[in-house]
């Protein structure tokens, strides 16, 4: 198979509901040759890297699947690349650089070189950033129909949005960790936590 | 000459052209309507069912392609990633606003029109809101009352299926109901609350909807999957195409023409009636034109006003049918951007399961035994009662195992009150052609001039106050009231520009929707409206379109038409 015609098929990949076995094959290969993730349109290997590594963090495999299990650096990248604004954009890219030099700082190495305990400590203090900005703007003015205001201009509260927007749109987030249908078939108001078919929240 | 080929010409094929396509059908008659947006096949084009994981932008939409295409469209909530073809292209459909009094016009073309999209609110008025203008002194009054336009209701009610709670209230007559769906656990808490703390007066219900809430002529039940503006496979929800189109077609008299702009009408001096309709067809680009002896104008408020103002003849300059000057004047749409929110604490172990595409509703409770000091007439407040989702994960700091679980939970129950108020009628605002500012086909566009006044702003005002009282004598916290600047246009309920009336000499269509002008012209969308009531008006256009069909065909058999 042509590399050209693999690439192609890899990036609509989300869009096949099963991959033939000898292009999962191929694919491996040409993943272990060029230990890259062709269809990136923004990130750099090592930033997708960073990111997939962040993403898993946030959001593990547990009994169902977790970030990487469903491509959620690739859903990253493609709206860090076509949805975001050149500004957030920018606010986004320096972010992760931001990422590896306080890792650096604490650990002396990149952030996916470091352990997983010390990836976390990461994330703490990324989060203890979030919070402060939080509370920094809580003051602020509401935005629409009265909803709260968020620290727009940090990198980790997009960080998460975008993540968990990707997770929990997936397929497996959708069907297996939120145990929802897009058919319910039935409306309660007013049922117990434990039913089996939830609404759709975000 | 040649013998017309159809009996009737209905143009627009949304909510109130749907109705007239069936009831001029079923009662005879050969009807050619004009679409100028594209066919809807239902199993095609509906897209309820596309899951997230299919959608390129995981329904975050293509933020880049609308802004460059649809900027205002993408405004409204129902305009999303895979359904944004339901609403117009603003680089097809420009239309012209004054700086300081921005417009915001919401628009579908294609067969269905915004039947396809809308909230599918559906209440009666009452004669609060038929003798509003007489009782005030304000505009002219209405040509009609309740007991006129109630067999209509009943009628159309019964085919459209509107399920619903009765209530009893004079300010918010009852219909025929299907049976209603269920209020929310925290809709419960916030009804009980209000009603302790405010009596019988304000009465938190379910909203009546025009969703089946059991199978109806031949249209089965809601599967409650929640996205009805992206069309519904089920027909579960009333709109053209899933209900009275197809009536139409089932006649054998229907004949629709999509892709068909009307560019204007044709006026004969000497017969004083209409005797053709100039269409362009939108993808050839040929100037057609068709010929009935019946009109029914029926191409939404702004549309048909502008057709109108679009054939203007020397015997009718300001626009055909403008003897009285009052054609594109009185435009009104419901103030909204009032309200509160707040969260209901107590109910953690409770969720909701399946998607309920309806709000509750608290009918007008000012006005309407009292008086207010500082507005006249009112308005209605939707309630939306939702828990929070993963979304609120953002802006925590958790994760791993323990965050994913609890993101897979809901959390907490959020209530907002948002109201929607009475605009009143003022020949202030208004619409004009814009000749500089033509559209795709080189149709002369609307130069809007609409801005809400001091009664408006007054009951926005109150919309925020009342509704957080009412939330904090339900017990919620964190109660945050409300302004927002919601334009004009966006409650998407844009009316009166071609109003009714007793009195030639000050309304555009008699108390038939028949204009005082040319007897064969009729005008039964929102148009027609003399003022806004604060309940959202569809039901009402389609009542009056009914009737008016009912009207000229009775008409057409007295040769008196």
């Amino acid at each position: 198979m042509e590399r050209r015609e693999l690439l192609r098929l890899l990036a609509i990949g989300s869009a096949l509901p099963v991959l033939p076995s000898p292009l999962l094959a191929a694919c491996r290969k040409i993943h272990a040759s060029l230990a890259e993730t062709p269809a990136l349109k923004v990130f750099s290997p090592h930033q997708n890297a960073t990111v997939t590594a962040m993403a898993e963090l946030l959001i593990p495999r547990t009994d169902t699947p977790g970030a990487k299990d469903t491509k959620v650096n690739l859903f990253i990248d493609h709206i860090v690349a076509d949805w975001y604004p050149d500004e957030l954009r920018a606010l986004f890219l320096e972010g992760l650089t931001n990422v590896d030099s306080r890792t650096q700082s604490l650990f002396q190495r990149d952030f996916v070189d470091a352990s997983p305990s010390q990836q976390a400590e990461i994330l703490r203090s990324l989060g203890d950033e979030l919070a402060q900005a939080a509370d920094a703007v809580a003051g602020n003015p509401r935005g629409y129909r009265g909803s709260p205001p968020e620290p727009e201009d940090n990198f980790y509260l997009q960080f998460r949005r975008v993540a968990l927007t990707g997770y929990f749109s997936s397929e497996a987030g959708f069907s297996q960790q939120l145990r929802e249908e897009i058919v319910p078939g039935s409306f309660n108001g007013c049922a117990p936590v434990e039913s089996a078919t939830p609404s759709k929240g975000s | 000459m040649a013998i017309p080929k159809y009996d009737a010409i209905v143009i627009g094929s949304g909510i109130t052209g749907g109705w007239a396509a069936k009831e001029l059908t079923e009662k005879g008659l050969r009807t050619l309507v004009l679409e100028a947006g594209r066919p809807i096949v239902p199993d095609k084009d509906y897209v309820e069912h596309v899951p997230a994981w299919d959608m390129p932008f995981r329904g975050m939409r293509d933020r880049k392609k609308l802004q460059k295409e649809q900027p205002i469209q993408s405004l409204c909530y129902a305009c999303e990633e895979v359904n944004s073809g339901f609403f117009v292209k603003d680089t097809e459909h420009p239309y012209t606003s004054d700086p300081d009094k921005p417009f915001r016009l919401i628009r579908g073309r294609q067969v269905g029109g915004r039947s396809i999209l809308w909230g599918r609110q559906s209440y009666r008025w009452s004669d609060l809101d038929f003798s509003a203008n007489l009782r005030d002194g304000i505009a002219v009054d209405w040509p009609i009352r309740y007991a006129d336009l109630a067999p209509w209701y009943d009628y159309v009610e019964q085919f459209a299926g509107i399920s619903g709670e009765a209530l009893g209230l004079s300010q918010l007559p009852d219909g025929k109901f299907l049976p209603p769906m269920p209020l929310t656990c925290a809709e419960k808490v916030v009804k009980e609350g209000v009603a302790k703390s405010f009596g019988p007066d304000r009465v938190l219900t379910i909203g009546r909807v025009a969703v089946l809430t059991q199978d109806h002529n031949g249209r089965a039940a809601c599967h409650y999957c929640g996205p009805c503006h992206r069309g519904c496979v089920t027909l579960s929800y009333f709109s053209s195409v899933n209900a009275t189109l197809p009536a139409a077609e089932k006649t054998g008299r229907l004949t629709m023409r999509p892709y068909s702009t009307v560019h204007s009408l044709i006026f004969n001096s000497q017969t004083r009636r209409i005797t053709g309709v100039r269409v362009i067809d939108t993808q050839s680009r040929a100037a057609l034109e068709f010929n009935a002896p019946l009109v029914f104008l029926c191409a939404s408020t702004l549309e048909s006003a502008r057709i109108l103002l679009n054939s203007a003849t020397p015997e009718f300059p300001g626009g055909l049918a403008n003897s009285s000057g009052e054609l594109g004047h009185n435009l009104m749409d419901h103030i909204k951007g009032g309200g509160a929110r707040g969260t209901i604490p107590g109910l953690e172990k409770m969720r909701t399961t399946g998607e309920r595409p309806n709000i509750a509703y608290m009918p007008r409770f000012r006005n309407v035994k009292d008086k207010h000091r500082d507005f006249i007439r009112g308005y209605g407040l939707q309630a939306y009662s939702f828990q929070d989702g993963w979304g609120r994960g953002a802006a925590e700091v958790g994760f791993g195992t323990d965050f994913k679980r609890r993101m897979s939970e809901p959390g907490p129950w959020n209530f907002i009150f948002e109201g929607y108020g009475e605009c009143l009628p003022s020949h202030q605002n208004f619409v004009e052609i814009d000749k500089n500012c033509l559209d795709a086909w080189g149709i002369p566009s609307l130069k809007i001039h609409c801005a809400f006044g001091e009664n408006e702003f007054a009951l926005r005002k109150d919309m925020s106050l009342a509704a957080a009282e009412m939330l904090s004598a339900s017990g919620a916290q964190s109660i945050q009231s409300f302004r927002d600047t919601d334009p004009p246009g966006f409650s998407i309920h844009e009316m009166g520009t071609a109003r009714m009336g007793r009195d030639p000499k000050t309304s555009v269509l008699n108390v038939w929707n028949q204009s005082h002008d040319i007897k064969n012209l009729f005008i039964t969308d929102g148009a027609c409206m003399v003022s806004s009531g604060c309940s959202n008006p569809s039901l009402t256009y389609m009542a009056l379109t009914a009737r008016a069909c009912d009207y000229a065909v009775n008409q057409i058999k007295r040769g008196e038409l």
